[in-house]
């Protein structure tokens, strides 16, 4: 899996996820989460326009740097989600505490 | 009926050799992406439950994974030997509770229930065995 990191002029990081979230994977992308969170991002979009996979151990780091973020006043906005693996967020209930967006764009509203 | 068996070691890596052997069978069976992806995450999930959680030792195990499609249905079989465990005993989770009192675990199993049709599970001869069907329509 890459992580590619932007940081846009509002203060908007945007985590670029490509390939697969799994248990190969997670404990990569959570180190870098976590060290965002860590130095301070609070406004997260993560694009996952190019992922295609993504199994439980995924989804658990995603949802632990959700309640991490929303403690912290926080949030992380989903983008450009594939249709599997939206229907995937969906079976895990994930689209009622994840904000998903069809653009960064429109991401960057939903965190405004 | 055309089938694949697969015998697995009990370490990670095997999980991405069966993530391959998954793929090659649903693009040879013409499976539409939702049912090749289906495979994976179950294989994924079954899979790496039994290799992290499932042994007291640190030998060496074998897993039995069967994929099989007859007519209109494709069949997965896991068969380990770990210790007794019933996925299905496990309560689904409540999808409706707020962030801050969501789980953050038990989604494995609730995913793998929620893709297939029927998840039945045995206990014979000192092993698990979980059989799932799921009706497929070819295009």
């Amino acid at each position: 899996m890459d992580i590619f990191q932007t940081t846009s002029d509002s203060g908007i990081l945007t985590l670029t996820l490509s390939g697969r979230l799994d248990a190969d994977t997670t404990a990569k992308f959570s180190e870098v989460l976590g060290g965002c969170i860590d130095r301070g991002d609070r406004k997260i979009t993560l694009d996952l326009g190019a992922l295609d996979y993504v199994s439980s151990v995924g989804l658990r780091a995603l949802i632990v740097g959700q309640k991490r973020l929303a403690t912290l006043g926080g949030k992380i906005v989903l983008c450009a989600v594939r249709p599997q693996i939206l229907k995937l967020l969906e079976i895990a209930g994930f689209t009622s505490i994840f904000p998903v967006a069809a653009t960064r764009e429109d991401a960057a509203e939903l965190l405004r | 009926m055309s089938s694949v068996t697969v015998l697995l070691g009990n370490e990670r890596a095997e999980i991405r050799r069966l993530g391959e052997i998954a793929e090659k069978f649903g693009a040879d069976e013409r499976l539409s992406d939702d049912e090749s992806m289906a495979i994976n995450l179950v294989l994924d999930e079954l899979v790496t439950n039994i290799i992290d959680y499932g042994f007291d030792d640190t030998g060496r195990h074998e897993i039995r994974v069967t994929m099989a499609v007859e007519g209109g249905t494709l069949t997965i079989e896991v068969e380990d030997d770990a210790r007794a465990f019933d996925p299905l005993a496990a309560a689904p989770p409540d999808l409706t509770l707020a962030l801050e009192d969501r789980p953050v675990g038990g989604l494995g199993i609730h995913i793998v229930r929620t893709v297939m049709d029927t998840v039945e599970y045995q206990r014979r001869d000192g092993h698990n065995i979980l059989t799932m069907r799921k009706t497929i329509g070819r295009t």
